[in-house]
């Protein structure tokens, strides 16, 4: 790793951070602050609910209503969306430009004739990715946990809150992985930021497909999302062993392979 | 006997079916300014992002101080400056910024009366960010960034593009002066005058495959001069031939202009036996010779 690349990186991709979290950490806050009319709403909202077709309500990713009486269940219900499809679309943007912007913007000849080996780059990007993620999710986490706080006084269960953002953390982490593996394999360099927001928004389609449709279901196992328990309302959730498994060994080897493909790739500016 | 500072073997780059270089074999040695010509898409460029590591050769080896430019990329470039021919300074950044941010991966100490110096002699303003700059200004900032680590080899890719002449002629000066204290140059160009103005080696680069290499001098001297007849007559002058006339320049009325590869008493013998009213003999200009060796 080199220090200089890295803190220069940090620097670099700080105001992208800053704003991203901004924008996720308003409307997490916005829709919670919604929470104390919600329940005192609830048998309106009920009976809008019925009209709702039962597919439209799990699109949306409620599969029962009443888990979103719980100020973790309302959380948990929009925090996929915000947290999550916004999380792994920030993840994706930032990790698949890291190291490809340095080509598109022509700067890479200025980096790579630097004693430093590609190793090093890649490490020292990867770093920045993985911090910046960890850091956006600590602070929406953490912005989240204060409006729950904030606009509900009774019992709450802090473990599955700690849990259920675990899992935000690990499915951003695979898509920061798969971000950087991608722009490993462009060959000439061009942004890819389309793609890789096309790609989030891709797996979430796949992954409320199978919830809405039963002959989908299989289907819904090609999508990350699909291996993250929402139900954080529920007394047994935790984060299942093997998908902590499935997120670790499929960011590893994702970047793995990047590591191996941009040792060996042929910089073009 | 000098040591050699780049030694290229049989270096090969194709990018898919298509030819980059061919079997280039290449040895620049330590104090030299070493002349890389070749026209667009000869592997001039190829080559040195070879030996910059930028890209993998197909096959063959390249080294630079001994050391292979692949296994030992990193030690390589810390002696290694290099101004590219069409590359962007972070734009966020401010000039003197960007140049520190450079030196710091060298390890080296932030020179600032170097940074000033180099930046007087272009008049740079440090001060100003990159994005600001115009082509000719960057060109600048490139020019110093590859010398402010005092490299021992600097390798340059057409780099007086968007220099106006008084920023080129002090380029120059400062190439020599570098060189003078020991530097080895290695620098490409299609601009024939520059290389022929600095460059005691060169080396012709066509179609992937180099085709010339020689002291500048003697490539001149030893094959080709340029031959300028006016004949008495028109006939004698639309007839003319003779062995190791390689191409012909001119041909209009009673004169004659043509390179020549032969032997010069044997062109003297022959012409004395014709009625001319003038001769010139002269040497050609390294883009004659460039030019001859693409036609």
């Amino acid at each position: 790793m080199n220090l200089n690349l890295l803190f220069k990186e940090l620097q670099r991709n700080a105001l992208s951070f800053t704003l991203w979290t901004l924008v996720i950490s308003v409307l997490v806050s916005l829709t919670m602050s919604f929470f104390p009319t919600f329940l005192q709403n609830q048998s309106k909202v009920m009976g809008m609910m019925t009209v709702i077709p039962k597919e439209a309500l799990q699109f949306k990713g409620i599969s029962n209503f009443s888990d979103m009486l719980s100020p973790l269940g309302f959380y948990s219900v929009n925090n996929i969306i915000y947290m999550m499809v916004l999380g792994s679309i920030f993840s994706v943007v930032i990790a698949s430009n890291i190291i490809l912007k340095e080509e598109y913007n022509k700067t890479a000849e200025y980096l790579m004739v630097r004693p430093i080996t590609r190793g090093e780059i890649f490490m020292s990007k990867l770093a920045v990715v993985i911090f910046f993620i960890f850091l956006l999710n600590l602070v929406t986490a953490l912005i989240g946990y204060s409006t729950i706080k904030l606009v509900h006084s009774g019992p709450f269960n802090s473990k599955s809150f700690v849990v259920l953002s675990a899992y935000t953390f690990l499915l951003n982490t695979l898509f920061g992985a798969a971000g950087l593996f991608i722009s490993t394999l462009v060959k000439r360099p061009k942004p890819i930021t389309t793609l890789g927001i096309g790609m989030v928004l891709f797996f979430y389609f796949i992954y409320t497909l199978s919830k809405i449709t039963e002959s989908a279901t299989q289907i819904g196992y090609l999508s990350p999302f699909k291996f993250v328990r929402l139900d954080a309302g529920s007394p047994e959730y935790k984060l299942e062993p093997w998908h902590l498994l499935y997120f670790l060994g499929i960011s590893i080897i994702l970047l793995t392979i990047s590591y191996r493909i941009y040792r060996r790739k042929d910089i073009y500016t | 006997m000098n040591q050699s500072v780049i030694d290229i073997s049989d270096l090969s780059k194709y990018y898919g079916k298509n030819r980059g270089i061919e079997r280039v074999n290449l040895v620049v040695n330590e104090g030299e300014i070493f002349g890389f010509i070749g026209p667009n898409g000869a592997g001039k460029s190829t080559t040195i992002r070879i030996l910059l590591n930028l890209i993998f050769p197909t096959r063959g080896t390249a080294k630079i101080m001994g050391m292979d430019v692949i296994k030992q990329s990193k030690q390589i470039k810390q002696l290694v400056g290099y101004i590219p021919s069409d590359a962007n300074a972070y734009a966020s950044m401010k000039v003197q910024e960007f140049l520190s941010y450079c030196l710091r991966f060298h390890k080296a100490k932030e020179d600032i009366p170097r940074m000033n110096d180099l930046a007087s002699r272009f008049e740079l303003d440090l001060k100003r960010k990159v994005s600001e700059l115009s082509m000719g200004n960057r060109k600048k900032v490139s020019i110093i960034q590859s010398l402010l680590h005092r490299p021992k080899l600097l390798i340059l890719d057409e780099p007086t593009t968007g220099l106006d002449p008084l920023m080129q002629s002090r380029f120059f000066e400062l190439l020599t002066s570098e060189n003078k204290q020991g530097m080895t140059v290695f620098f490409s160009s299609h601009i024939l005058n520059e290389v022929q103005m600095l460059c005691k080696q060169v080396a012709i680069i066509k179609e992937g495959k180099i085709i010339q290499q020689e002291n500048i001098d003697t490539l001149r001297k030893k094959q080709l001069k340029k031959v300028h007849i006016v004949f008495e007559n028109q006939s004698a002058a639309e007839s003319f031939t003779i062995r190791g006339l390689e191409q012909i320049l001119n041909r209009m009325d009673r004169q004659l202009s043509f390179m020549f590869s032969g032997n010069i008493n044997q062109l003297v013998q022959h012409l004395s036996g014709m009625e001319i009213s003038n001769l010139i003999i002269e040497e050609p200009s390294l883009e004659e010779i460039f030019m001859h060796f693409y036609q």
